[in-house]
């Protein structure tokens, strides 16, 4: 399951994360890549709104967890300061927001066998290597019974920013 | 001898004070894991039982696994407590103390923790006279996984835990078989912990307190593969 976006500003970037929060369950996860400055903690900041969490949502490269309460919490974990699996393992990702909340880890890509097997892959690629443009290319992947079900509403959220038929 | 239980590897809080013979009380708070909430308890505790401080000759401790948060708190705050106390600390298996609590049965024992995201601790035991053994080491696996390594194993079994009751409908699916323990032994008991710690007490059998550390069953040795950022420092 996979859906191609293209998004044009910032702000169409973040209207595309609180298009996916309005799928979104307790206990969800997202892996977020793409290169630095791609975009991940956009996303999130869309992710955010659309969970109805009013705080600013920050990067979390130097704190690696940010916890968030909303309609769903949130808990934004950047895991690009690390080295072992073990320093990931050691955050007890599991636990944050009481196990409810949806985690959204940013170059989760890199560990993505510590996540929750069915978990929402999201990829940023920039196509201005200077970083000026804000457009983006979005993909948006999902696996298993858990995003089957869902992934017609999904597709149906997403479709302002589509680029397949 | 009076000793102390802290058990804090689940979203169950819990401290007792007894001996191998009575418990003299317990404060148990469920719901969420509040581990903030052990020392205001113990403190509690101490003064409802009349008992002081300096009288606590032991201390146990369940050592998970479970959540990481709650065994942080609950193990420092016991090896803490033992230390300036000086007194002795026994470390206790969670899925054993569980396993304990439902020790009557005549069925395999399934003691099955709650390990989130889609996976549970486990371990399977049977009863002898005085206590429980373990037949399969503590492992974290799915609820799936679970059922498929009860099934290879004969007789009827009783499922037990906070992870028992949350995947009751995939483990139900074994058949009559299995069946489920009560919701009030679906945590390990701070008060098996004495029950338990004190017979190894009076048999002087203490661990180094050095040894008393959480019971980590989600391992990793490997590096994480960076090809991502290599590329990203590169560019």
């Amino acid at each position: 399951m996979r859906l191609d976006l293209r998004t044009d500003t910032a702000d169409d970037t973040r209207a595309v994360g609180a298009a996916i929060a309005a799928v979104l369950e307790p206990r969800d996860a997202i892996a977020l890549s793409g290169d630095l400055g791609a975009g991940k903690t956009t996303l999130v900041q869309g992710l955010a709104r659309g969970l109805g969490i009013e705080d600013q949502v920050v990067s979390p490269t130097f704190t690696l967890v940010r916890e968030y309460r909303g309609r769903l919490d949130l808990a934004h974990v950047d895991v690009y300061r690390l080295e072992h699996e073990q320093d990931v393992v050691d955050l007890g990702l599991e636990e944050l927001g009481d196990g409810l909340a949806v985690l959204a880890v940013e170059w989760g890509d890199a560990v993505a066998a510590l996540l929750p097997e069915e978990h929402l892959e999201v990829e940023l690629t920039t196509e201005d290597p200077t970083g000026a443009s804000e457009r983006r290319r979005i993909r948006v992947s999902g696996n298993g019974a858990l995003w089957a079900s869902r992934w017609e509403e999904l597709a149906i959220a997403l479709a302002p920013w589509g680029t397949t038929p | 001898m009076i000793v102390l239980g802290i058990e804090t590897s689940t979203p169950q809080t819990a401290v007792a004070l007894g001996s191998d013979r009575e418990i003299l009380g317990e404060i148990t708070i469920g719901g969420k894991a509040r581990q903030e909430s052990v020392i205001p308890a113990l403190q509690q505790l101490l003064r409802w039982t009349d008992v002081d401080l300096a009288q606590v000759g032991g201390v146990a401790v369940g050592l998970g696994p479970g959540l990481f948060t709650g065994l942080r708190v609950g193990v420092q705050t016991a090896k803490t407590l033992a230390q300036v106390l000086g007194i002795p600390i026994v470390g206790l298996g969670s899925l054993d103390v569980l396993a304990y609590g439902v020790r009557s049965t005549r069925r395999r024992i399934a003691a099955v923790i709650d390990g989130r995201r889609g996976e549970v601790f486990f371990g399977i035991y049977r009863s002898v006279p005085g206590g429980v053994v373990r037949e399969t080491e503590p492992a974290v696996r799915t609820p799936a996984r679970l059922v498929a390594e009860l099934e290879v194993m004969p007789g009827e079994v009783l499922a037990v835990g906070n992870g028992a009751i949350l995947y009751h409908d995939v483990i139900a699916e074994m058949g009559p078989r299995v069946d489920f323990a009560s919701p009030t032994t679906a945590h390990p008991k701070a008060a098996s912990l004495v029950e338990i710690a004190a017979a190894r007490l009076l048999r002087e059998e203490f661990d180094r307190p050095v040894d008393v550390v959480p019971v980590y069953l989600r391992k990793s040795d490997a590096e994480i593969a960076w090809d991502q950022r290599a590329r990203d420092a590169s560019a």
